[in-house]
């Protein structure tokens, strides 16, 4: 990794020096929520925000998204090619997208998400975790790549890694913005990761996880949540690793169609449905433990499909916590 | 940019056959000679039909890769989508894109016996692999067991029919199974008394037997069928590795980015497009929430 040093008072002059990339879409906090809105100045950004409420995922894969366009009889394609930069990233965010990568660009890529990956500068932020946070449980509370650059907070400035060619080569055109790293520096650095480290409240504990959920399929505890879940499907919007969408054909009048994603959620009813009525998950207990099952998969090679981002339990309306759910389904096995 | 996945290629319906009242046989061939050309297949592989500005759904391939120039779909008819492409005619364009899913595996099943096991509608991937197996002439015994609810629900009658009379010129005995019944089950039944049979088609099993090292089960049913179908070819001592299935499962993208098709749970998540829809029922015992 290579460490430069951004003082404070370069802060605003490098964020403005972005805007050569493109847009710039930064934390900006509305009432209670925060969520990534294009900013025009530093001043408009809350670094120090803990969640948006819907995750950075909303750029690649949006909520409504139109990918084809039905002219003359004819599918044109609307991959967009406009560049920008995501600015303060969470580290857990960063692994969101390095999951979703390995769906969207698994063979055959989706252009549509590849193009928007390609087009997006990715400037990271460290934080402090709240109470609903277990990233570290998982292991995505540090990102060691998947970034351009990444600022880590110190008294009075920013350490930051340089992540990529393309972060390196940003920092080389604002040369005259940077410091050298400091002894001083990287004392404050390790106080930070350090006091960050044990400031985590909640942790999950994934020993044997996989196997543990797997041989409690038949645990009442799915049936006790289940009961008191809305199936409002908030959880799944808000997931920076869920992303089942439904597609659908739109006539724009009579000559021209358009063909749109949207998010779907496996809370409903309709997402196991086939034809002739018959439906692979019928319940909400068969959904509610799809769900949990589905985020707790253990890919050998990319990890849990959660990275403990704590978005669902902070927007569920019914209440229900992640991590306790996970825990008291494996302490059902007793 | 590279291709886009998501856009189908034009393809024209050459021929539009009624099979049931309920199903129809399409056949197809790509306008662009070159398409066609690239467009090859596996029996067991399906695709995404789109009819433009209506919406897509998936439809397995049920003529055979031995067979080229053309592609055919039996398509039922089940709700918009179906309903509207069984309106088409002749010359018509639908959009087609794939093929996709993995496949039976044909060649590792060379010099083995086949056992077919269909039920309704599952007749249609299936007869991908008969029509395979035939024209190829690499394997020892074929059976096919088929079992509809009536003679009409009979899908590819004509060529059914003659393979239960003619079959075993090519090695291919085929038993039928109808639940409800007609003259025509009737006069059938006369004919072969040991192959035409009013029951389900697990009872076409009565009387078979198969040399357990050297034969392959391969299945296609309704989500009932299954746990059925395999219950008796365990019962003959069939290892789970050599029993496969194709399964259905709601699908919009067919190649892994929906998340519709997912089944399984946090030790086993299979997408049913991507790595099915053919499954061995030794993938069933270890994902759960398959068959
Ligand atoms: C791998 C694979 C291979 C297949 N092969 C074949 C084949 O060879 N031949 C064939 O005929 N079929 C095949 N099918 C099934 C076929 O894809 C469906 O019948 C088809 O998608 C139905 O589309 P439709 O638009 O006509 O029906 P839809 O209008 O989508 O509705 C079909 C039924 O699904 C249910 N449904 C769907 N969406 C909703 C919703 N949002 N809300 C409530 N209910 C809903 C309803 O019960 C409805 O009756 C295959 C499916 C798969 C996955
Ligand atoms: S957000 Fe909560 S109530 Fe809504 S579907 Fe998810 S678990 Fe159920
Ligand atoms: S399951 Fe919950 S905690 Fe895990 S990544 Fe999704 S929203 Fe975040
Ligand atoms: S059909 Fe979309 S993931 Fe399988």
């Amino acid at each position: 990794m290579r460490y430069i040093k951004l003082p404070s008072e370069n802060f605003e002059t490098f964020f403005n020096s972005l805007r050569e990339w493109g847009k710039i879409y930064g934390p900006v906090k509305k009432g209670e929520v925060y969520s990534f809105q294009e900013v025009q100045g530093a001043g408009d950004m809350a670094l120090d925000y803990n969640r948006t409420m819907l995750p950075p995922k909303k750029f690649f894969v949006r909520p409504r998204d139109q990918i084809l366009h039905l002219k003359n009889g004819r599918w044109e394609n609307g991959v967009d090619d406009e560049r920008f930069v995501l600015f303060g990233l969470h580290s857990c965010d960063i692994h969101g997208l390095k999951i979703l990568d390995k769906v969207y660009l698994g063979e055959p890529a989706d252009p549509y998400y590849k193009a928007r990956r390609k087009n997006a500068l990715i400037i990271g932020i460290s934080c402090m975790p709240d109470e609903y946070c277990f990233c570290k449980s998982l292991g995505t509370d540090f990102a060691m790549d998947g970034f351009d650059l990444f600022l880590h907070e110190l008294p009075d400035g920013w350490l930051v890694r340089v992540g990529s060619v393309r972060g390196h080569e940003i920092a080389w055109e604002n040369e005259e913005l940077f410091d050298e790293v400091t002894e001083e520096d990287i004392q404050h650095f390790k106080e930070f990761e350090e006091r960050r480290a044990s400031s985590f409240q909640r942790k999950l504990s994934k020993e044997g996880l996989a196997d543990m959920l797997d041989l409690a399929y038949n645990s009442p505890v799915w049936k006790k949540y289940a009961d008191i879940c809305l199936a409002c499907g908030n959880c799944n919007m808000v997931c920076p690793t869920c992303r089942c969408y439904e597609v659908c054909d739109k006539w724009i009048n009579a000559y021209e169609a358009v063909r749109e994603r949207r998010y779907d959620s496996c809370f409903m009813e309709s997402h196991g449905l086939v034809a002739g009525g018959h439906n692979f998950r019928p319940t909400r207990l068969d959904r509610f433990r799809h769900r949990y099952y589905c985020k707790s998969y253990f890919d050998p090679s990319a990890g849990f499909n959660c990275v403990g981002c704590g978005r669902c339990d902070e927007f569920c309306p019914a209440g229900i916590e992640h991590v306790k759910v996970l825990d008291e389904v494996r302490g059902s096995l007793q | 940019m590279s291709e886009n996945p998501y856009v189908s290629h034009e393809a024209r319906i050459l021929e539009v056959k009624d099979l049931t009242p309920r199903e129809k046989l399409f056949t197809l061939r790509f306008v662009d000679p070159e398409v066609g050309e690239n467009f090859n297949f596996k029996p067991g592989q399906f695709v995404i039909v789109d009819v433009r500005g209506f919406g897509e759904f998936p439809i397995s391939l049920c003529s055979s890769p031995t067979r080229k120039g053309y592609i055919q779909l039996c398509i039922r008819k089940a709700g918009r989508m179906t309903k509207f492409v069984h309106k088409m005619r002749e010359g018509e364009i639908v959009g087609i894109r794939g093929p996709y899913g993995n496949d039976f595996p044909m060649e590792e099943m060379e010099d083995s016996n086949l056992v077919l096991v269909a039920g309704g509608l599952g007749m249609a991937p299936l007869r991908s692999v008969l029509w395979y197996a035939i024209d190829s002439g690499r394997y020892e015994q074929i059976w096919l067991f088929y079992g509809t609810k009536a003679y009409e629900d009979l899908l590819f009658r004509d060529e059914v029919v003659h393979l239960l009379k003619h079959g075993d010129a090519v090695n291919c005995k085929v038993k039928l199974a109808y639940e409800v019944e007609s003259p025509s089950c009737v006069y059938l039944e006369k004919g072969f008394s040991d192959r035409v049979c009013r029951g389900v088609v697990t009872d076409l099993f009565r009387g078979e037997e198969f040399d357990v090292e050297n034969t392959y089960a391969l299945i296609c049913g309704p989500p009932i069928m299954y746990k059925f179908v395999v219950r008796e070819l365990l019962n003959r001592k069939l290892s789970p590795g050599r029993i496969y299935m194709t399964l259905e499962r709601r699908m919009r993208c067919g190649i892994g980015k929906c998340g519709h098709c997912v089944v399984g749970t946090s030790t086993s998540l299979k997408y049913v497009c991507k790595d099915g829809p053919v499954f061995t029922y030794w993938d069933a015992l270890s994902t759960r929430g398959l068959i």
